[in-house]
């Protein structure tokens, strides 16, 4: 597994270590790794099948230029993840830094300027663009700042969106959703539009949106952001039990430091580039 | 799926009800304007080949000039002879040839004057070719016999509405400062200017009218069973021996239709580019609201694309809506055309012209037609901007704001 000096990444979190100053060394069975962290490391030791086999979800050494006639800005420089299967990733950084970029490249939303672009185990960087559309429908659900709904669709329409353009999945017998619908306490707001429910009401309707289809992936863009701190938590809460209770993958992108408390692994990003370690430079952050 | 994509795009259109109907009243007047047109074109046809019928198979028209420049041959002022036109009653295979003249006269009657037309032949010859050529017959009083008599006859129209009173049998009235006796009214024959017109002997209309005497048209029918070929052939041959009248026309029935027919194919063009015209007009409206459509709605196509809508779900949204607005522009063109051809029939009747807008005579298919058009148009219309709609990146779509 030893690499050279050149090409030597953080097996956990995919960082490329080329550069950094300080590296850790785990022997495990008498084999030589290397990490940005010890939280990487520690991480490491607790399933080492696991993290030398291929992560969920795999960003390796991906750009995103944009183009705006002469002016060429690099949003995302060599950027190196792995997030994981099941576990519930932060991605944190402040405005501009390019973090809702990277999430629109993990939920394949955009098409990276150059690089690779893994789902389990699949090079999807340049793929038709209906082969990703069907593995976003079918892997992904996605949950926006702005909720995002379509104006024009009650909150029920709104929910069933994803089943007019993908197979079924699941039951979606109206049943079944009125249930959802009332676990969520929107029982009685299911034929309302979205201008007619307030915003922490319309992001709820976002979410069972985001499980119309099942997905393994549950991808969230400030999810709180325009929400006040109790519904904020509210949400949050919700957002987090799908990953902790049924083992969804959620990913969240977020200015909030608070979020990662509770996360697996934190994807600090400033100026294109991630930051080494997690709690470490999350901590670097805050301040 | 087709259900839950129509079912979607309806929403979206009732979301924005006055968009929606804007653009698809540009369509409606395109529409509209095709059906009248549609209704006008076969209402001409309609009233030529009533005409037509009326005069019947057996029917031969002369006039002076050449076939190609027959209104300039009237206009030119040339006539045959009283004698010459009715040697022709002569020939083998003719049965009647009934001469007329005409003239543009002034009547007075009750002291309102009025520039009338009169047609002028002998009165057994009009008697004759009024009943059997359109079986017409008088409406009052009796076709005079007396050829040197002060008596007139008077159309439908000329005696019921020309003047502000109606015309009585026995009535006087004074043309060019003669006084005549109304001798009768004819029935309504459909033809305008006919309807219109002052009837009047031969001998009469000359000595008042002070014009040459002399043929301007010819009405000559043949004997049952004639071959149409033969008969005009004997007649040229004929008519070429006198000297008043260098060149002649014998206008058959297949002559006419096919002289009427070739205007009405040029008529029938121009509306045809005219009714193509306001369709593109339509067309560019539903275009330029699809495009503003798909900016208005980037962020939604971006919402749809992120939640699993694939190119060809958008492309299909906005073909289907654009299809919509043109299939709904086409059916209330098409209701709101027919009325409007309805509406101008009646007052087309009134005027004295029935069937010149004819409401009943627009073949249904072409209404068929005008549907599987417009609905062509709105997809078509639709096409370009809703592929600009379908090959936005989710994430591109989704920053628009």
């Amino acid at each position: 597994m030893e690499k050279s000096e050149q090409e030597r990444r953080d097996p956990v979190c995919g960082m490329n270590l080329t550069g950094l100053l300080e590296t850790f060394e785990e022997k495990i069975d008498g084999e030589a790794f290397y990490f940005c962290s010890e939280p990487c490391a520690k991480r490491f030791k607790t399933d080492p099948k696991k993290f030398q086999g291929d992560p969920m979800i795999h960003l390796h050494d991906l750009w995103k230029v944009f183009h705006d006639g002469s002016v060429t800005t690099e949003v995302l420089r060599a950027i190196n993840v792995h997030i994981w299967k099941g576990d519930f990733t932060v991605i944190i950084g402040a405005s501009g830094s390019g973090k809702s970029t990277l999430l629109n490249m993990i939920g394949m939303l955009d098409r990276p300027s150059s690089g690779g672009l893994f789902f389990e185990g699949r090079d999807i960087a340049a793929t038709s663009d209906d082969d990703r559309t069907i593995l976003r429908s079918s892997k992904f659900g996605f949950v926006f700042q702005q909720y995002n709904l379509i104006p024009w669709l009650t909150a029920y329409d709104n929910v069933l969106l994803p089943r007019v353009f993908a197979e079924a999945k699941g039951d979606m017998s109206r049943e079944h959703i009125e249930k959802h619908f009332s676990d969520i306490g929107l029982g009685e707001r299911m034929n309302h539009r979205p201008t007619e429910l307030s915003g922490g009401e319309q992001q709820r309707v976002a979410i069972l949106r985001a499980l119309a289809n099942d997905p393994e992936v549950i991808i969230g863009d400030e999810p709180t952001g325009n929400l006040d701190s109790t519904t904020g938590n509210k949400i949050l809460d919700m957002l987090i039990k799908l990953n902790k209770e049924e083992g969804r993958t959620l990913i969240i992108v977020t200015h909030d430091v608070d979020i990662a408390k509770n996360a697996d692994q934190v994807i600090v990003i400033k100026d294109g580039k991630t930051i080494p370690s997690h709690a470490r430079h999350t901590k670097i952050y805050a301040e | 799926m087709l259900k839950d994509f129509l079912l979607l795009v309806l929403k979206g259109i009732r979301y924005r009800p006055m968009r929606s109907w804007l653009t698809v009243i540009g369509i409606v007047i395109g529409i509209m304007l095709v059906v009248i047109i549609l209704a006008l074109s076969s209402g001409v046809k309609n009233v030529i080949n009533q005409q037509l019928q009326m005069f019947g198979s057996d029917l031969l028209i002369i006039l002076p000039g050449k076939e190609t420049s027959i209104v300039t041959g009237l206009l030119g002022g040339q006539k045959f002879t009283y004698n010459d036109i009715m040697d022709l009653e002569k020939l083998p295979g003719v049965k009647s040839v009934a001469p007329f003249d005409v003239g543009s006269m002034n009547a007075d009657f009750k002291g309102e004057k009025k520039s009338v037309l009169v047609h002028s032949s002998r009165w057994d010859k009009m008697s004759a070719l009024f009943l059997e050529s359109r079986g017409t017959r008088m409406a009052e009083g009796v076709w005079p016999t007396d050829e040197g008599a002060n008596e007139v006859v008077l159309g439908y129209l000329a005696g019921k509405s020309l003047f502000k009173n109606s015309a009585r049998v026995g009535d006087e009235i004074i043309v060019q400062s003669k006084r005549f006796r109304v001798a009768g009214i004819l029935q309504r024959t459909g033809e305008q200017t006919d309807d219109n017109s002052f009837y009047m002997s031969w001998d009469m209309f000359h000595m008042i009218s002070g014009v040459n005497p002399g043929v301007v048209t010819a009405m000559l029918r043949m004997q049952p069973g004639e071959n149409i070929n033969l008969v005009t052939r004997q007649i040229r041959f004929q008519l070429e021996k006198q000297t008043e009248v260098t060149d002649f026309t014998i206008l058959t029935p297949e002559k006419t239709t096919a002289i009427v027919g070739s205007i009405v194919q040029i008529v029938e063009l121009v509306l045809v580019i005219i009714a193509f015209v306001s369709l593109v007009v339509g067309a560019v409206g539903i275009m330029n609201t699809m495009y503003t459509s798909v900016l208005e709605r980037t962020k939604q196509i971006g919402i749809m694309k992120a939640v699993g809508a694939s190119r060809d779900s958008i492309m299909s949204l906005f073909l289907i809506e654009s299809g919509i607005i043109g299939l709904v522009g086409g059916v209330f063109g098409i209701l709101l055309g027919l009325a409007v051809s309805y509406g101008i029939s009646v007052a087309a009747m009134n005027f004295g012209a029935p069937s010149l807008f004819s409401f009943v005579s627009i073949d249904y298919f072409e209404l068929v037609v005008i549907l599987i058009i417009t609905f062509i148009t709105g997809v078509l219309s639709g096409l370009f901007p809703a592929r600009a709609a379908s090959r936005l990146e989710p994430a591109e779509a989704l920053r628009y704001e």
